[in-house]
C-alpha cells in the first residue's frame, strides 16, 4: 500500500469550519449554558495585599434574601496542590490573605445580583502586614516572607558552559544590559468561569469550563473533591479565548464544583473584568541582567544573565509561572544565533502579588527581546548595521542539528532565509537611505527586527507532562467520519485543521468529517492544548489515526474489488484500483457494508470502522522560526509610537492550513505590540493592583494594529506530516521586533529600549535627555 | 460587576423628570447615554435608588440656530455631533472634538450633556466648550438659567448644578469672523481617555488678528482648564511663528496636572505645549486665505 497520497486539503486555505456558528453568534460559551434552579456564586476578594484574617462575619450576608451559603476556609478546607515549594493556596484564604484578589470568602445565592449584594455585607477584620511588593527585596526576605514558613527566594539554578569564564574574558569587548519586563496578562475575551450540575441518578459531576485541558481539569476535580475520576465529567463548550490562561486550574472551580455536590444544585461562577485582571495568571514580571562577550567583528562570543523572576503569591499547581518564563528565556536566550557560552543564574522569588502562570509564548517573549537587543547593542557598540552582525551570528543550514550551549537541539529551519526574505519585503537598503532623510527632516522612523527560534511540541509544557495526543476514529455507517480528541482548543481551528488532515486519509471531503473535543465523556485522554502541541502532536495523531482507518478500508476495497491492497488508492470519496478508476467502489458502500453486510467482510475481519490512535513525536521539541520586520515612528515630541509597517516571514514546517496560521500570526502581533506598547498590570507600593479595569491596562485595538504582509517557507519537522508548532511564535516575536524599531528610530538620540512596555511619557523624556545632554556637552 | 437593585422611571416630558428628581433627591440619578454612569453602577461605586431616565424626553434632542447662537439639546449623541457637516464651518470644535471620545458604540450612546454633567477632568467636551466659550442651560423646578462654562464646573465629578437641575442644553455663539479650531489629544491606544488633551479655537479680525481665543486643558487639573495667560497674550497678534511660540509656552501655566497612570504632571505640562503649538499652526494655515476674502 502506497504511504504518498494526492493532498487535497493538507496546505489549502480551507475555511474554518467553526466559524458559521462563531460569526454568528451562535457559539455556546459556558454562560450560555442554562439550567433550572441555578445557583450563582460571587467571590468576596481580598483588598489587602499582606494582612492577617482576624475575623470574617457573615451574619449579615447570610441575611441577604436568596444567598444559600455564605463559605469561608472553614467550609471548604481546601487547598490547591503543591509539593515542590508548600506554599499551596487554599481554595479561600487561610488566615492570611496573600494579594489583591485573593478569594476570601464566596457566596452562593439565587442571583449573582443578590450574592453580589450579600458580599458586600461580609465583614473582614485585617491586621495589615507590610507587603511584598519589590522583587529584589523579596530575595532577601524584604520587608518580610511571604510564607511564613520559607524563604521568598524558592528557585536558584545556574548553568554555566564548560570554558565561560575563559571565553567571556578574553573577549575583546564587553557591554551590560540590565532589562525589565512589566507583569502582563493574556487577556481572553471571554472571562474564567465554570457551572457544575450534580446528576443525583448516576451520582456523577458535570462541570463545565472554559479551559485548555479538559482531562487536566477532571483530574484535578476528582482528586481534590475526592470523587472517582469517572464520576467526573468535564466539558468544554466554545472557549472565548485562553492563551495559556485557561491551562491553570483555579480555586474558583474547586468552590464552585464543592457547592455544586453540597448543594445538590446546579451552580455557576462567571468572573467579571475586575476578577480576571486581578485573578487570572499574571506573566513576565522579571529582570534580566545580561553581560555580552564579543569579538570586533561583532560575533557574540559568551552571554551571561541573570534572572530574577516574581512568581507572586502562590505557585499554581504543575506550573510556577515565574520557573516557567525563566527557563525558556534562559534556554531560548541565543536563539537562532551561534553564540558558544553562556553563563545563567535564575532566581525565583514569592512576593504578595497574584500568581504568575503562563501566557502565550511564556519566557519566549522576553528571551528573544533581549537575544536581539543583545545583537542591536553590539551593532551600535561597534558602528556596524544591525543586519550585517545578525549574518554574522546565524545559524546556518549547515549546522543542523544544531546543539545550542543549554542543551536544546534545533531541527532544521530557515534562520538566514527568513530574514533575508524580510529585508527584502521592505527593501532594506532602500528603507535605510529613507530614514536618513527622514531624520533630516525631523520625522524619526525605525525598523526592527526578530530572528525567532519557537519550541515547539514539547514533551513537557503548561498542557502538563504528556508527550503525546489521542485521536478516535469512526466511519459511521454512511461513510461520514466522527473524530474525538484530547485537546483543548480555545480559537485554533482544530475542528478545521484535524478535518484536514483526516479527509485526505480517507479520500473524503473535509465537510464530512465532524471533530469533537471538550467532553471527557467522548474525548479520549489527552494533555490538552498548550505549548504549541497541538498541530503537531495532535495533528500526528489525527494522521495516524486516519492512516489506521484507511488501512482497514483498503483492506475491504481490495477484498470487494478483487485487487491486491497496494493498488487500491482512496480519492474523492472512491476506492479504485490504481491505472482503473472504473473499478471503484464508493467510500459510502465500504462504510456501510463494513456494518450492515458483514457477509461480505473478508475473513477474520471485524464489524465496524473505529480506531484509535495515538502519537508521539520522536524528538523533545520542534523547532519553528522566523523573522518579525517592524517599521515605527515615534513622535519624539508626544512619545507617541505608530507602527507603519509589518513584515512576517514564518516557518513552521508543513502548513495544514495557510489560513489559520496567518491568523495566529496576527493575533500574536498585535498582542505582541499590546505587550511591548500598552499593557501593564501596575501594583503600588502597597501591593495593590492600580489596573483592574480595560481603561487602565491597555489593550491594542483594530486602530493600532497595521495591516501586515506574513509570507511562509517549509522546513518540515521530522513529525508525522512534517508539521511544526506556531501558536506563540508571533507573540514571541513581535514585542523584540517592536522594541527595537523603537530603539533605532531613537539612535540619533542614543535611546536603547531595555523595559518593556514603552510609554510614551518615557520616550519623551529620553530624546529631552539627549538633547539636554548635547546642548551641555 | 453587577448594580444594586434600582427603580426605573422613564418621563417623556421635561416637566415630569424634574417633578420626578425633586421627589427622589439624593436618590435618584438621571440616566442619558449611560456610558459614565452604568460602568459605574455595576462598580458599585454609584448605587442610585431610582433611575430617571430621559432618552424618552424629546425636548433634550437635536440643535438648532436662534439670533446667532446655537442650542444643543443635552441629549444630542457624542456621535451626531461628530458627523454634523452643516455645522462644521461655524461650529468647527463640535466634530474635530466628538471625534476623540473613546470609540463609535460609546460615541453612539453617550451625549454631550450627560458628559458635562458629569464633570470627568478627563472628558473631552468640558476643554472643548471652554474653547468654545459655551453656556450650559440648566433647568429646575424654578425654570431655566444659563451658567457660563467657567462657573460650570466646581471640582472633580462637580458642578454648579443644583440637585434638581438637569442640564437642558449647550449655547454656542455664532463666530462672526474667520474662524478655525483643532482638538488634539493623546491617547496611547484608540479609544482611550486622554493623557492630556487641548481646545482651540481662534477667530480673527479683519486685519488677520486674534479676535477672540479659547484654550481648554482636558485631563491637566481637577476640572478642565482655561488657558487664560495664552488666551491674552494671542488677542490682537497676527499667528507668526513667533506668536505661537510665545503662547504655546503660556499654556501649561494654567495647567494644574498630576502624576497618574497615564503619566507624569511634567509630561501632561509639555504634552499641552506641544499640542497648542501644533494646533495654532494648523489653524494659522488654515485661516490664511480666509482673511479678508469672505
Ligand atoms: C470605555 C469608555 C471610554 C470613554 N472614553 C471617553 C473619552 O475618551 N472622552 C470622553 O470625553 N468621554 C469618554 N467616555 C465617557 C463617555 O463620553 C460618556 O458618554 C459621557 O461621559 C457621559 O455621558 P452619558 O450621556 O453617557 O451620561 P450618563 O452616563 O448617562 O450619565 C453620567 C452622569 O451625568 C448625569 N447626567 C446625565 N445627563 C444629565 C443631564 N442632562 N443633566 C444632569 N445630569 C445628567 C447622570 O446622572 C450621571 O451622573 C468614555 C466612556 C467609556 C465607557
Amino acid at each position: 500500500m502506497s504511504e504518498v497520497l494526492k493532498p487535497q486539503f493538507t496546505g489549502a486555505r480551507v475555511t474554518r469550519l467553526e466559524d458559521a456558528r462563531l460569526l454568528r453568534g451562535q457559539a455556546r460559551y459556558v454562560d450560555d449554558f442554562e439550567y433550572p434552579g441555578t445557583l450563582e456564586v460571587a467571590f468576596l476578594r481580598s483588598n489587602r495585599a499582606a494582612a492577617r484574617i482576624q475575623s470574617v462575619d457573615v451574619t449579615e450576608a447570610l441575611a441577604v434574601p436568596g444567598v444559600k451559603a455564605v463559605w469561608t476556609f472553614a467550609d471548604c478546607p481546601i487547598t490547591l496542590p503543591d509539593r515542590p515549594f508548600q506554599v499551596g493556596q487554599p481554595v479561600l484564604a487561610r488566615d492570611e490573605v496573600r494579594f489583591v484578589g485573593e478569594p476570601v470568602a464566596a457566596v452562593i445565592a439565587d442571583s449573582r445580583y443578590r450574592a453580589e449584594d450579600a458580599v458586600e455585607k461580609i465583614r473582614v477584620q485585617y491586621e495589615p502586614l507590610p507587603a511584598v511588593v519589590d522583587s529584589r527585596a523579596a530575595l532577601a526576605d524584604q520587608p518580610r516572607r511571604v510564607h511564613e514558613h520559607r524563604p521568598n527566594r524558592f528557585l536558584h539554578k545556574t548553568h554555566v558552559t564548560d570554558g565561560f569564564n575563559e571565553a567571556f574574558q578574553s573577549a575583546p569587548h564587553h557591554l551590560e544590559l540590565t532589562f525589565r519586563w512589566n507583569r502582563q496578562t493574556g487577556v481572553t475575551m471571554e472571562t474564567r468561569g465554570c457551572l457544575a450540575l450534580p446528576d443525583p441518578v448516576s451520582g456523577r459531576l458535570t462541570v463545565y469550563a472554559g479551559h485548555q485541558s479538559p482531562h487536566g481539569l477532571r483530574g484535578m476535580l476528582a482528586r481534590l473533591l475526592k470523587l472517582p475520576e469517572h464520576q467526573v465529567r468535564v466539558v468544554v463548550p466554545e472557549v472565548g479565548g485562553g492563551f495559556g490562561i485557561k491551562a491553570m486550574f483555579y480555586p474558583e472551580y474547586v468552590v464552585v464544583a464543592e457547592a455544586a455536590r453540597r448543594l445538590g444544585r446546579p451552580v455557576k461562577w462567571i468572573g467579571d473584568r475586575m476578577e480576571s485582571l486581578l485573578a487570572d495568571a499574571h506573566a513576565r514580571d522579571a529582570i534580566h541582567e545580561v553581560a555580552v562577550a564579543y569579538d570586533d567583528e561583532g560575533r557574540i562570543l559568551a552571554v551571561r544573565d541573570h534572572v530574577i523572576g516574581d512568581t507572586g503569591a502562590y505557585a499554581f499547581p504543575g506550573f510556577p509561572g515565574a520557573v516557567g518564563e525563566a527557563n525558556w528565556a534562559t534556554e531560548m536566550l541565543t536563539g537562532p544565533y551561534k553564540i558558544p557560552h553562556v553563563s545563567i543564574e535564575i532566581e525565583c522569588v514569592f512576593s504578595n502579588k497574584a500568581p504568575l502562570g503562563p501566557y502565550r509564548g511564556v519566557g519566549g517573549p522576553i528571551g528573544a527581546q533581549v537575544q536581539e537587543a543583545i545583537v542591536d547593542a553590539v551593532a551600535r557598540a561597534l558602528g556596524k548595521d544591525p543586519v550585517e552582525v545578525r549574518r554574522a551570528n546565524l545559524i546556518g543550514p549547515e549546522d543542523f542539528p544544531y546543539h545550542t550551549p543549554t542543551g536544546k537541539v534545533y531541527d532544521p529551519g530557515s534562520y538566514g532565509e527568513s530574514l533575508e526574505r524580510a529585508l527584502a519585503l521592505v527593501d532594506y537598503e532602500r528603507f535605510r537611505k529613507d530614514q536618513e532623510q527622514w531624520r533630516a527632516q525631523g520625522r524619526y522612523v525605525g525598523l526592527g527586527l526578530c530572528v525567532f527560534v519557537e519550541p515547539s511540541a514539547m514533551a513537557e509544557s503548561e498542557a502538563g507532562s504528556i508527550p503525546y495526543e489521542a485521536v478516535t476514529l469512526r466511519m459511521e455507517p454512511s461513510g461520514v467520519v466522527t473524530a474525538a480528541v484530547g485537546t483543548g482548543p480555545t480559537g485554533q481551528g482544530h475542528e478545521t485543521t484535524f478535518a484536514q488532515l483526516i479527509a485526505d486519509q480517507l479520500g473524503i471531503d473535509v465537510k464530512d468529517v465532524v471533530v469533537l473535543h471538550g467532553d471527557t465523556d467522548s474525548a479520549p485522554f489527552g494533555g490538552g492544548t498548550g505549548g504549541s502541541r497541538s498541530g503537531t502532536i495532535g495533528g500526528g495523531a489525527a494522521i495516524r489515526a486516519g492512516q489506521a482507518l484507511r488501512r482497514k478500508l483498503t483492506q475491504l476495497a481490495a477484498h470487494l474489488l478483487e485487487a491486491a491492497e497496494e493498488d487500491i488508492r482512496l480519492e474523492a470519496g472512491k476506492a479504485f484500483v490504481a491505472g482503473v478508476p472504473a473499478r471503484s467502489i464508493t467510500i459510502r458502500d465500504l462504510a456501510r457494508t463494513a456494518y450492515t453486510d458483514v457477509a461480505r467482510l473478508p475473513e477474520g475481519m471485524q464489524p465496524g470502522l473505529e480506531v484509535v490512535a495515538r502519537y508521539q513525536p520522536p524528538g523533545a521539541a520542534t523547532y519553528s522560526n522566523g523573522t518579525h520586520l517592524a517599521v515605527v515612528e515615534v513622535d519624539v515630541e508626544t512619545g507617541f509610537v505608530k507602527v507603519l509597517d509589518y513584515v512576517v516571514v514564518n516557518d513552521c514546517g508543513v502548513l495544514v492550513n495557510p489560513m489559520i496560521v496567518e491568523g495566529q500570526i496576527h493575533g500574536g502581533v498585535a498582542q505582541g505590540i499590546g505587550s511591548a506598547l500598552l499593557e501593564e498590570l501596575r501594583y503600588d507600593e502597597n501591593g495593590q493592583l492600580t489596573t483592574t479595569s480595560l481603561m487602565d491596562y491597555l489593550l491594542p485595538t483594530a486602530e493600532d494594529v497595521p495591516r501586515m504582509r506574513v509570507e511562509h517557507i517549509q522546513t518540515p519537522s521530522a513529525s508525522e506530516g512534517g508539521i511544526k508548532g506556531m501558536g506563540e511564535g508571533s507573540l514571541i516575536a513581535a514585542p523584540g521586533a517592536i522594541a527595537a524599531a523603537v530603539s533605532d528610530a531613537l539612535a540619533p538620540f542614543g535611546v536603547f529600549v531595555t523595559e518593556l512596555p514603552i510609554r510614551p511619557q518615557q520616550i519623551v523624556a529620553w530624546v529631552q535627555a539627549a538633547k539636554t545632554e548635547a546642548q551641555a556637552g | 460587576m453587577f448594580p444594586n437593585a434600582f427603580e426605573y422611571e422613564a418621563p417623556t416630558s421635561l416637566d415630569d423628570a424634574i417633578r420626578l428628581i425633586r421627589e427622589h433627591g439624593y436618590d435618584a440619578k438621571v440616566l442619558a447615554g449611560g456610558q459614565s454612569l452604568l460602568p459605574m453602577m455595576k462598580l458599585r461605586i454609584a448605587a442610585p435608588a431610582v433611575l430617571i431616565d430621559i432618552n424618552g424626553i424629546d425636548e433634550l434632542k437635536g440643535w438648532r440656530e436662534v439670533d446667532g447662537t446655537l442650542r444643543i439639546g443635552a441629549m444630542t449623541r457624542h456621535a451626531e455631533l461628530e458627523h454634523a457637516r452643516e455645522l462644521a464651518d461655524s461650529f468647527p470644535l463640535l466634530s474635530r472634538t466628538a471625534r476623540w471620545i473613546a470609540d463609535p458604540l460609546i460615541r453612539n450612546r453617550g451625549t454631550i450633556g450627560g458628559s458635562l454633567a458629569h464633570a470627568d477632568p478627563g472628558a473631552d467636551w468640558g476643554a472643548a466648550m471652554l474653547a468654545a466659550g459655551a453656556r450650559i442651560e440648566a433647568r429646575g423646578p424654578e425654570g431655566s438659567r444659563l451658567i457660563p462654562v467657567d462657573e460650570f464646573f466646581v471640582d472633580t465629578f462637580a458642578t454648579s448644578l443644583n440637585e434638581d437641575e438637569l442640564v437642558v442644553a449647550v449655547h454656542i455663539d455664532k463666530p462672526t469672523g474667520p474662524v478655525a479650531a483643532r482638538y488634539m489629544k493623546l491617547e496611547r491606544k484608540a479609544g482611550d481617555f486622554a493623557i492630556a488633551a487641548l481646545g482651540v479655537q481662534v477667530e480673527l479680525d479683519s486685519n488677520g488678528r486674534v479676535a477672540k481665543a479659547g484654550i481648554g486643558m482636558c485631563a491637566c487639573g481637577p476640572i478642565p482648564l482655561r488657558a487664560t495667560k495664552a488666551e491674552a497674550a494671542l488677542i490682537g497678534q497676527p499667528l507668526t511663528d513667533e506668536t505661537i511660540k510665545t503662547v504655546s509656552r503660556l499654556v501649561p501655566e494654567d495647567a494644574d496636572p498630576t502624576d497618574d497612570l497615564r503619566g507624569s504632571a511634567e509630561y501632561k505640562r509639555d504634552l499641552l505645549r506641544v499640542f497648542a503649538s501644533r494646533a495654532l499652526h494648523e489653524i494659522a494655515e488654515e485661516l490664511k486665505g480666509k482673511v479678508g476674502g469672505q
